[in-house]
């Protein structure tokens, strides 16, 4: 009996004892208060004339940015963000000589933009993405973009709408009118055979603020060019990212012009080696809605419809001639993602042009064959604002 | 000095036995003379025992005893007085007398001081007569009690609004009233050396496990103390694991709830003196249910059963969440939460952990205020409350924002749960929670959600595992743990309680047109 009552004693205070060491424990070594911490919205970095660089960070200001203010006071008073840059040899080199700038702990867990200097792209990202991959904080799901001039004016720009630079442009990205590459996307696209990547280019208009201005091109990790708005389209199209799109067409014979809406879209590459010739088929189906038509074309007729949806047809087809003509012919550069899709389907053959594949490219036959579908002709059925037998049926 | 305590302990369990209940084990003796002045040494210095001799049709002497309060003196006097004092009255044996003349229904005859002082205490006059060995008690007894009202601690919007009240006669009664069939079995025992409390261990004979309700009565008979003035000094006599946190008896103060436990096969333990009856075993989903579940339409109150189950699960976490993320997590949040919240800590010069323990404990100091505190000054109370932990707290920048809508959110939601006893012990177990995710973050969470779970686990409410029917699984059983099934496929009675009488309810009596050919 005693023996009993002496065990469970001891236990008791056993327990009582390891729960004091448990206060011994380091579990609280990265316990840090939120109003110890700068968060990073953006992250620019940039190459300096001595060969370093440059991170520009976009850091928050809690007072300014969050919600309602406590007590007096006001609104609007100050600016939301703050851009700190350091140079280093490296980013993290970079990061740690900024830190003794800012009072508080820098923490990467909320940065949603990358923008690299348009010199530093230039030159090579390779060496500066391996931060984003092996730090735990940044996140993969951080866009990308390559801004004209420097990143850290970009970071600078003190918004209108937005509470900063950074969230303009993430929002940007997240539309998807041109292209949208996080992090992963973009080591993906390192790390596959095609060696090539391809980037939103993001610029300053002087009246307009930010602007995703068409998609810089990387061959291997340096950028060799970029392509403007209009043939971003076409490669969009190509690697079916379309997600928001308005293709306007004059139709023939007659005056004026339709708009329609994108409603969703499907691009499907099909690779296919006949008698050691490459050649890649992309299959575009598309849905679209009508939704401005100035012409006097009546759209409740099928007829009408069938021929519009071949012009749509077309002008696409037209767009991705446009793009094809410069990045496959004259760049070279294999943006498109057709070496992964011969290396899927066709592994051995790509075993043989892999190191070769720059010349191969531009080789490739590309046919394109798309439909468009004109789904709803939208809230009206005849053409507005013009007599009736004015219609064409 | 472990040892000297082991000793003190050792010298409680013999306790001796009082001078009175040496007494009162005697059994009456022919001397009338004797009698009397035994039991006026019994009640010394009891003023409010009364001794009244008289004469039994004038010759034979008596004397009637009974407690002033207890007993019913009008009907002592019309029945009882009146009839054996009458001159006229022949003067017989006792016994034919008792027949002829004293109308009332229950006469019971007694042969030991113990009996008689047991039937005096309960308020039945006892008479000793001249020239007798045994005295005889008249059920007459009558006090003040409470009128049946409905229970504040358990409101129904759909349901029987009675409640049950301190006598427990009253209280059987309305058991009764619900379960007419003679199956329905009461069984009465005595608690309390000095209190002597009547205790009624009820259940339905035929449903109930054999083996349950004999460990129910050996739990009872072991309790050996002196008084017992509510059912939980007894609930802690017979719970299985006097050191868990949480309650392993469910207490109702309705009869309704007790009636629907005896008939899945559970034993209801009433107390006298106490509104509050106790269930056993019990499971941790029945104190998640409430009794209105099962008389609101079965849809709304799976919903709702759902609802609580969530808000169960915030009113336990939902502080050590907001701590844990704030502190270790802070990429979890979206960044323009994140950077609200950053804004509203901004001023604040505590860090999160205390921030959460501060609003936590002044929660737990308001309710417990507006508990004890007389209605006059409640809503004083309650004011003055919500100005210091709302308002101004937040103006001040002692406490941020968000934690105030966390700590109210969670105040909100341990409200929820229908029995008071489970929401207190989740209330409770919210403060190491808070502590673990203070200083080891989510991981701290997880490890006390996974003790919390292996506690449960390991528990039992006389011999059934805590958390049936979700470990051990039984499938049947989750008609009425997930949902709330509809009645009419509610067919089997809760595996551990009612495996014996298996099936409530024939199948196939889903209302609407019939299956099949009519005949």
């Amino acid at each position: 009996m005693i023996n009993l009552y002496f065990r469970k004693l001891t236990n008791i205070l056993l327990c009582i004892c390891l729960c004091f060491f448990m206060l011994l424990l380091t579990g609280c070594w990265d316990r840090t208060e939120i109003n110890d911490l700068a968060l990073v919205l953006g992250t620019g970095i940039d190459k300096t004339d001595d060969n370093k660089i440059q991170l520009s960070v976009q850091l928050s200001i809690p007072k300014a940015m969050g919600g309602t203010q406590q007590g007096t006071g006001g609104g609007g008073s100050g600016k939301p963000t703050i851009v700190k840059k350091a140079t280093g040899s490296t980013i993290y080199d970079a990061m740690s000589r900024l830190q003794e700038k800012v009072s508080r702990k820098i923490f990467w867990g909320h940065n949603r933009v990358v923008i690299f200097g348009e010199a530093l792209a230039k030159d090579g990202i390779r060496k500066d993405i391996d931060f984003f991959a092996r730090h735990p904080e940044p996140r993969l799901r951080a866009y990308t973009f390559v801004s004209t001039g420097k990143a850290i004016d970009i970071l600078e720009v003190i918004p209108e709408l937005e509470r900063s630079s950074a969230e303009i442009a993430r929002e940007l990205a997240n539309f998807k009118i041109g292209m949208s590459v996080t992090v992963k996307d973009l080591l993906q696209m390192l790390n596959s055979g095609a060696d090539s990547a391809a980037l939103p280019w993001l610029e300053i208009n002087p009246t307009e603020g930010l602007r995703v201005n068409g998609t810089a091109v990387f061959k291997k990790d340096k950028m060799k060019g970029s392509i403007n708005d209009k043939l971003t389209r076409g490669l969009l199209w190509l690697r079916d990212d379309v997600h928001l799109a308005t293709v306007t067409i004059e139709p023939k014979n007659t005056k004026g012009s339709i708009s329609f809406n994108l409603l969703r879209s499907k691009t499907k590459l099909v690779p296919k080696i006949v008698d050691g010739k490459w050649q890649m088929i992309a299959k575009i189906t598309t849905e679209d809605d009508a939704v401005e038509n100035d012409t006097a074309l009546n759209l409740m007729d099928p007829k009408i419809v069938k021929d519009l949806e071949k012009q749509l047809a077309q002008r696409i087809n037209q767009r991705i001639r446009m793009t094809l003509n410069l990045v496959q012919k004259d760049m070279r550069i294999d943006v498109f993602g057709f070496g992964e899709a011969f290396h899927r389907k066709y592994p051995n053959e790509w075993e043989k042009v892999k190191g070769h594949w720059s010349e191969k490219f531009p080789e490739i036959e590309v046919k394109i064959d798309s439909k468009a579908h004109i789904r709803r002709p939208g809230m009206s059925t005849e053409p507005q604002g013009i007599p009736k037998n004015e219609v064409k049926k | 000095m472990l040892k000297r305590s082991w000793r003190k302990s050792e010298k409680g369990r013999k306790m001796q036995k009082t001078e009175y209940e040496k007494k009162e084990q005697d059994s009456l003796s022919n001397s009338f003379n004797n009698n009397v002045q035994n039991l006026r040494d019994i009640y010394k210095n009891c003023s409010d025992v009364v001794f009244r001799p008289f004469f039994i049709a004038g010759k034979g002497k008596a004397i009637l005893v009974y407690i002033e309060g207890l007993a019913n003196t009008e009907e002592i006097d019309d029945n009882v007085l009146s009839p054996l004092m009458q001159e006229s009255t022949e003067y017989d044996d006792i016994k034919t007398l008792l027949k002829k003349r004293i109308a009332v229904s229950n006469v019971k005859e007694l042969a030991t001081f113990s009996d008689c002082v047991d039937q005096i205490s309960i308020g039945n006059p006892v008479i000793l007569i001249d020239g007798r060995a045994t005295g005889f008690s008249l059920d007459l007894s009558k006090w003040e009690q409470r009128s049946v009202e409905e229970p504040s601690a358990e409101q129904v919007i759909r349901g029987p609004r009675e409640g049950f009240i301190e006598t427990l006669q009253v209280n059987s009664s309305m058991l009764r009233r619900k379960i007419r069939s003679p199956e329905f079995k009461m069984q009465a025992m005595e608690v309390g050396r000095y209190t002597k409390t009547k205790v009624i261990i009820a259940y339905m004979d035929g449903i109930v496990n054999k083996t349950l309700l004999e460990e129910v009565n050996n739990r009872l008979k072991r309790i050996d103390i002196d008084g017992v003035l509510e059912s939980g000094i007894i609930e802690e006599f017979i719970e299985d694991n006097p050191y868990s946190p949480f309650p392993q008896l469910l207490t109702t103060e309705r009869p309704d709830v007790a009636a629907a436990n005896l008939l899945e096969g559970r034993v209801v333990i009433m107390v006298d003196g106490t509104p509050f009856v106790m269930i056993a075993p019990t499971t941790l989903y029945s104190f998640f249910q409430s009794n209105e579940d099962y008389y609101s339409r079965f849809l709304i109150a799976s919903l709702i059963r759902w609802l609580r189950y969530f808000l169960v699960v915030m009113s336990l976490l939902l502080p050590s969440l907001y701590v844990a993320v704030l502190t270790f997590h802070q990429e979890m949040l979206p960044t323009t939460l994140i950077i609200s919240v950053a804004a509203s800590r901004e001023q604040v010069p505590f860090p999160a952990l205390v921030e959460a323990l501060i609003m936590e404990i002044t929660f737990e100091a308001l309710r417990e205020a507006g508990l004890r505190l007389p209605k006059q000054v409640g809503s004083a109370v309650s004011i003055v409350g919500a100005l210091v932990i709302g308002e101004s707290a937040v103006q001040a920048g002692i406490i941020s924002a968000p934690m105030v809508i966390v700590v109210s959110f969670t105040g909100i939601a341990s409200f929820t749960i229908p029995r008071y006893s489970a929401a207190i012990a989740i209330r409770m177990l919210r403060f190491p929670m808070i502590f673990l995710a203070g200083t080891l973050g989510l991981l701290g969470i997880m490890l006390g959600i996974i003790t919390i779970i292996v506690h449960l686990c390991t528990l039992r409410s006389f011999g059934v595992p805590y958390l049936s029917p979700m470990a051990p699984m039984n499938a049947s059983g989750m008609k009425d743990v997930l949902i709330r099934a509809p009645w009419w496929s509610l067919r089997t009675r809760p595996h551990f309680t009612g495996g014996y009488n298996r099936y409530r309810q024939p199948p196939d009596q889903k209302p609407g047109p019939k299956k099949g050919k009519e005949k």
